[in-house]
C-alpha cells in the first residue's frame, strides 16, 4: 500500500482530525503501531501527538487554560513511545469524506469491478452507498464504466492461493506463440490493458504478459518455484534492458501524454511547430512497428533507416489487404460531440 | 502564500491554525463572530490588533474556510436574530451531526483492503490526493485490512490536459468554452458547455453536458480537445435528479452495442488473440470477427496498429478511416519522405 506523506497544510489536518479518533479508540497504542496502520514515519506520528497534545478551544476565559486542551499521558509518550490521550476536546469521531473524495474511492471502486477480489457487485454497490452517506455532500459525477470480469484473473488468482505454477499459450510481439510455465507474482494494470509479472521458469526471469494474450490458462499440480518467492519486483512495468534499441521519433505535442511510458526520461527538443523529437528505448522493432502504426499521423519515426522501414513495411503489406476491392469513404457518424 | 510578519510575533503553524478554528468552531454551539474568531482562536489571536486594521486576518480566514470545506468539513452561517445582512455580526460554526461519520456506517476488513486498493488506482492529479485522503480518513477508524492473495497494482489516468480543469468546473457549475476537433470536420469549432459529468468508458475519458449552442446534451472525447478548456465566469443549474455519469456511461454502452465492425483476422495473430477477446466480440466465420465499439476513429487506430494481421471489412467508414492511417503510415516512412 502506497505510504502517505501530508505535504500540505490541507493534509496535515486530515491527518490530524483523523489521528484523533483513532488515538480515542486505543487506550494506549504504540507510536510504531500507529505508524504501521497509517503508513507513515514514527516521527509524523510523534509531531502530531505533540500538536494534539497542546491544542483545544479558547474556552470561557478565551485564554486556552489547560482544560481546555487535549492531554495525553507525558511519561508513557516520551519514556514509552506510546500514546494514550488522558483528555478530549471537542472531537472524538472520524470526519465525513468530501463529496470529492468520496467520487475518486467510487470511481477507482468501479474501475476494480472486474477484479476476482470484487466478484461479488453486492459488495461493490454496498461499499458505494455507504461511501455516498459517509460523504458531507453528493459525490461528484465522475464515474468509471465497469470493465468487464477477466476470467483469467480468476485462475491467475487461483494459480497464487493454491501455491501452484500457471501455464498458458502466449504470443510474444515478435509473433511467436510457445506454451510458458510461470509463478504470478503481480497484477498490474494500465487503463484498459492489464499485465501479469511472475516468475517464468523457462527463462529463470521475471517477465511481464499482457492479460489479453494468454490464452488457455490453467493450473498445473507443480508447487511454485522457491525463486519466484525471493523475487523483488521493480515499481515500473517496463524496464529499459541494455540490449534495448534506440529509436528517435517525431511526436506532435498533444499525443506525447500517450506514448509517456515509453519515452521515460528522454531529452524532448523541439523540432518545428507543436512537434517535438524524444528517444524511446524498446526491446525489437516488432513493438516498435505495433505502437507507431497505432498513432498514425501524431508520432513518426525519425531514425535509425531500419525502424523506419520496419514501419513502412508493416503498413504497406497491410494495405496490399485492402487493394483487390476499394474503400468506401462515407462521413464518419456523429458519435461524439 | 507568504504572510507579511512582524518577527516579534510568535509564527504558529498553518495547520495547527487550521485545527485549533476546526475545534474552535465544533465545540461552539451559537457559533463565533468573525471578529471572536480573529482574537481569540490560536494562530489569529497572535496575528491580531484590537481596534486596528485586521484586513490581511480576515483575508487569511477566507481562505482558511475554503481549505477546511475542501475537506469537506460542513461549516454553517448563522445569521444573528435582528440583525440580518450583517457580516459582522455573522456567526460561524460545525455541526457536530453534520461532521461526524455517521455511527452507523462500518466495514469490514475486507472492504478496507478493497477501498485501499481502490484508492491506489490514482496515481496522479486531484484525485489521488483526494483518494489518499479518504483513505486517511478511513484508518481513523482503527480496522485493521487483510491482504489480498495476490498483490494488484491498478493505474488509471487522467492523461489529458483537460481532465483537471473540467473536473474543476463540474464541482462550481461554470460554464466551460473549449475548441474541439469532431473527426469530419476541416477545423476545430469552440463549444461552450455546461458540465454534468466525467466518465472513462472503455479506457477513454468523456465529458458529458449540455452544448449550450445546440441546447442539447452532448458527449465529448477528452482526447479531441484541443488546449485548455476555460471555465467562464458564468455558472449554471444542473437539471434536476442528477445520476448524469450513470446516463453518460448507459448511453456509451448503448452505443457500443448498437455499432457493430466486421473484421478478417490472420489465424493465430496477436490481432486474432487479442481482439477475440475483446468485450462482446464473436467470431462468425472462419477469420472474421464481429466487434463492438464505440468511435470509428478509435477503432480505426487500433486496427491499424495490427498492421497485416487484420482487414476492416465493414462498416465502409471503418475500412476507409483504416486505409487512411495504413496510407500516412507509409508516406511518412518510405525512404525519399525524409525531411
Amino acid at each position: 500500500m502506497a505510504d502517505f506523506q501530508p505535504v500540505q497544510a490541507q493534509d496535515k489536518l486530515a491527518f490530524l482530525l483523523s489521528l484523533v479518533p483513532y488515538l480515542m479508540d486505543h487506550d494506549r497504542v504504540s507510536v510504531a503501531d500507529a505508524a504501521a496502520h497509517f503508513g507513515v514515519p514514527p516521527e509524523q506520528i510523534r509531531q502530531a501527538v505533540r500538536l494534539i497534545a497542546v491544542s483545544g478551544v479558547p474556552g470561557e476565559t478565551t485564554q486556552y487554560q489547560h482544560d481546555d486542551l487535549f492531554d495525553i499521558d507525558w511519561d508513557a509518550f516520551e519514556q514509552d513511545d506510546e500514546i494514550a490521550i488522558t483528555h478530549l476536546v471537542a472531537i472524538d469521531e472520524s470526519p465525513r469524506f468530501s463529496a470529492r473524495e468520496a467520487a475518486a474511492l467510487i470511481a477507482g471502486l468501479q474501475y476494480l469491478s472486474g477484479l476476482p477480489e470484487q466478484a461479488d457487485r453486492d459488495v461493490v454497490g454496498a461499499l458505494m452507498a455507504k461511501l455516498a452517506l459517509g460523504a458531507s455532500a453528493a459525490p461528484s459525477e465522475v464515474a468509471v464504466g465497469s470493465g468487464d470480469a477477466d476470467t483469467a484473473l480468476a485462475t491467475v488468482r487461483e494459480s497464487v492461493s493454491t501455491g501452484r505454477s500457471l501455464s498458458f499459450d502466449y504470443l510474444n510481439a515478435r509473433g511467436e506463440r510457445e506454451r510458458r510455465i510461470v509463478d504470478p507474482l503481480r497484477v498490474e494494470s494500465l487503463d484498459a490493458d492489464w499485465y501479469v509479472r511472475a516468475w517464468d521458469h523457462g527463462r529463470t526471469a521475471v517477465r511481464t504478459f499482457r492479460l489479453d494474450r494468454m490464452s488457455d490458462l490453467a493450473v498445473t499440480d507443480e508447487p511454485s518455484s522457491a525463486e519466484a518467492r525471493d523475487v523483488v519486483l521493480p515499481e515500473t512495468l517496463f524496464q529499459a534492458s541494455p540490449d534495448d534499441l534506440s529509436v528517435d521519433l517525431d511526436v506532435t505535442a498533444a499525443a506525447l501524454p500517450l506514448i509517456d511510458d515509453w519515452i521515460g526520461s528522454s531529452e524532448k527538443r523541439s523540432v518545428g511547430t507543436d512537434v517535438v523529437r524524444v528517444t524511446v528505448r524498446l526491446a525489437h522493432y516488432g513493438t516498435l512497428k505495433r505502437l507507431v502504426a497505432g498513432l498514425a499521423g501524431l508520432v513518426t519515426v525519425v531514425d535509425p533507416d531500419e525502424a523506419r522501414a520496419a514501419v513502412a513495411s508493416w503498413a504497406s503489406s497491410a494495405l496490399d489487404n485492402y487493394l483487390d476491392v476499394g474503400g468506401s469513404h462515407s462521413d464518419p457518424p456523429d458519435s461524439a460531440g | 502564500m507568504p504572510e507579511p510578519s512582524s518577527p516579534s510575533v510568535v509564527r504558529v503553524p498553518v495547520e495547527e491554525r487550521l485545527f485549533s478554528l476546526v475545534l474552535a468552531l465544533v465545540a461552539t454551539e451559537t457559533g463565533l463572530t468573525k471578529n471572536e474568531i480573529l482574537s481569540t482562536v490560536q494562530g489569529y489571536r497572535q496575528r491580531y490588533k484590537p481596534g486596528g486594521d485586521n484586513a490581511s486576518l480576515e483575508r487569511q480566514f477566507e481562505r482558511d474556510k475554503d481549505d477546511i470545506r475542501d475537506l469537506g468539513i460542513p461549516m454553517e452561517t448563522v445569521e444573528s436574530p435582528g440583525e440580518q445582512g450583517n457580516n459582522q455580526l455573522l456567526r460561524y460554526r460545525i455541526s457536530k451531526g453534520e461532521y461526524d461519520l455517521p455511527a452507523d456506517i462500518t466495514f469490514s476488513a475486507q472492504e478496507i483492503t478493497l477501498l485501499g486498493l481502490a484508492a491506489t488506482v490514482w496515481r496522479q492529479g486531484s484525485l489521488s490526493a483526494e483518494s489518499q485522503r479518504a483513505l486517511l480518513k478511513l484508518r481513523s477508524l482503527g480496522i485493521p485490512s487483510d491482504d489480498p492473495v495476490i498483490g494488484y497494482a491498478p493505474r488509471l489516468r487522467t492523461r489529458e490536459s483537460s481532465f483537471e480543469p473540467l473536473r474543476t468546473a463540474l464541482e462550481r457549475h461554470s460554464i466551460v468554452t473549449f475548441t474541439y476537433l469532431k473527426p469530419g470536420d476541416a477545423a476545430p469549432r469552440l463549444r461552450s458547455v455546461s458540465p454534468l459529468a466525467l466518465v472513462q468508458h472503455r479506457g477513454r475519458w468523456h465529458l458529458y453536458g449540455i452544448d449550450n449552442d445546440l441546447g442539447a446534451r452532448r458527449t465529448f472525447l477528452l482526447a479531441r480537445i484541443v488546449g485548455t478548456p476555460r471555465s467562464t465566469s458564468r455558472t449554471f443549474a444542473p437539471p434536476e435528479g442528477g445520476g448524469f455519469a450513470d446516463r453518460a456511461l448507459a448511453e456509451l454502452d448503448a452505443l457500443w452495442r448498437s455499432q457493430r465492425a466486421t473484421v478478417r483476422v490472420v489465424a493465430g495473430s496477436d490481432a486474432e488473440t487479442r481482439l477475440s477477446k475483446r468485450p462482446d466480440s464473436s467470431r462468425d466465420l472462419d477469420g472474421v470477427l464481429t466487434l463492438h465499439y464505440t468511435d470509428v476513429d478509435i477503432l480505426a487506430d487500433e486496427l491499424a496498429s495490427f498492421g497485416p494481421e487484420v482487414e476492416a471489412l465493414s462498416p465502409g467508414d471503418l475500412r476507409a478511416a483504416v486505409i487512411k492511417r495504413l496510407t500516412m503510415l507509409v508516406h511518412a516512412h518510405s525512404t525519399g519522405s525524409r525531411e
